[in-house]
């Protein structure tokens, strides 16, 4: 903005300020007054001003809503990530698992023994069946305990 | 508990109760003051007053101790200068999340390059607009130095002193001003 132009803009919001506190301080006779000459009905502007209010609050409500939902799933998605795995049951629960799958796949999955295999290891086993699609029993390692 | 610096604040269900008991007076108030900030901005004054609501119900704190016609007021000023500093900027600086009202604004916004350049205000035209508002008071020239006087900042107990007049005769001055030019500008001071 240039130095003549922002004195002038400069000029105008002080212009505002100053009525605008104008505006503030106008006895309620007057203001109403004032409205009625100018053509306004009070009572009817009042009401549509409401109606706006109550507009923008059920915008804000449903901003809100959807700002919770998201909240509460990305709690959820923590929570999920979060839940302590029972390594005996998950390693208990592998070994039922391969036992019960056919022979190719079994000797894929188990190609080296249960006993080498890392706690990780197990549960990214278990994921992985379960994404393959094998059924099993609920085993407290999902995390939906 | 509240400590003795932190002032106490409204809730959002305090400010929700506060406007809808709003008297018809206070939303004209409302009104004429969201006209004003509006004036020299590519804004309405209705879409102010909503924006306005909208950050009062997201959070905007109100003082306990502050009227909510003034509170309201204060932050339509707020966004009018925040509009006139994106215009200026030539950017256009929202949160499309920040409310309903932001929400659609962005929806609809067109492409920014020619309409801010239409809404950038000339230096020229800011500076007739003041020209034409002091011809309102050709007639009255201690309105038209309380009108010049309000533009250059003077203090208004000053101006008074200035004008030699008292404080009732004064105000009335002050709004005889406000009126010519709010007749003379009903649809804001833009072109």
């Amino acid at each position: 903005m240039t130095g003549g132009k922002k004195e002038a803009s400069d000029a105008l919001d002080r212009l505002a300020t100053a009525l605008v506190d104008d505006v503030l301080t106008t006895s309620d006779a007057e203001i109403l007054a004032e409205f009625r000459e100018d053509g306004g009905d009070p009572d009817q502007h009042a009401a549509e001003m409401r109606a706006l209010f109550e507009r923008s609050v059920l915008a804000s409500n449903k901003s809100r809503l959807k700002a919770a939902k998201a909240g509460v799933a990305r709690a959820k998605a923590s929570a999920l990530s979060s839940t302590p795995v029972d390594m005996t049951k998950a390693r208990e629960l592998l070994h039922g698992v391969l036992k019960v799958l056919p022979e190719a796949q079994r000797l894929t999955l188990a190609a080296r023994k249960e006993s080498e295999l890392s706690d990780s290891d197990v549960v990214g086993l278990l994921e992985d069946l379960r994404e393959l699609g094998v059924a099993f029993p609920d085993d407290g390692t999902d995390g939906s305990n | 508990m509240q400590s003795g610096q932190e002032k106490a604040a409204r809730s959002r269900d305090d400010i929700a109760k506060a406007v809808r008991e709003l008297t018809p007076a206070e939303w004209i108030r409302l009104r004429k003051s969201a006209a004003f900030w509006a004036a020299e901005r590519p804004i309405s004054a209705k879409d102010l007053l909503q924006e306005a609501f909208a950050r009062a119900m997201d959070g905007r704190v109100c003082p306990a101790d502050v009227g909510i016609v003034k509170f309201l007021a204060q932050t339509m000023r707020s966004i009018a200068s925040g509009e006139g500093e994106k215009i200026e900027n030539k950017l256009l600086r929202v949160s499309a999340g920040a409310s309903e009202a932001v929400a659609q604004k962005v929806l609809n916004f067109r492409d920014p390059a020619p309409g801010a350049e239409q809404q950038i205000v000339s230096e020229e035209t800011v500076v007739e607009i003041r020209s034409a508002m002091l011809a309102l008071f050709d007639d009255d020239p201690t309105a038209q130095v309380i009108a010049e006087g309000l533009m250059d900042g003077i203090d208004g107990e000053e101006l008074r002193a200035l004008c030699e007049l008292d404080v009732t005769a004064y105000n009335s001055k002050r709004r005889l001003v406000r009126r010519r030019i709010e007749k003379a500008f009903p649809k804001g001071w833009l072109p």
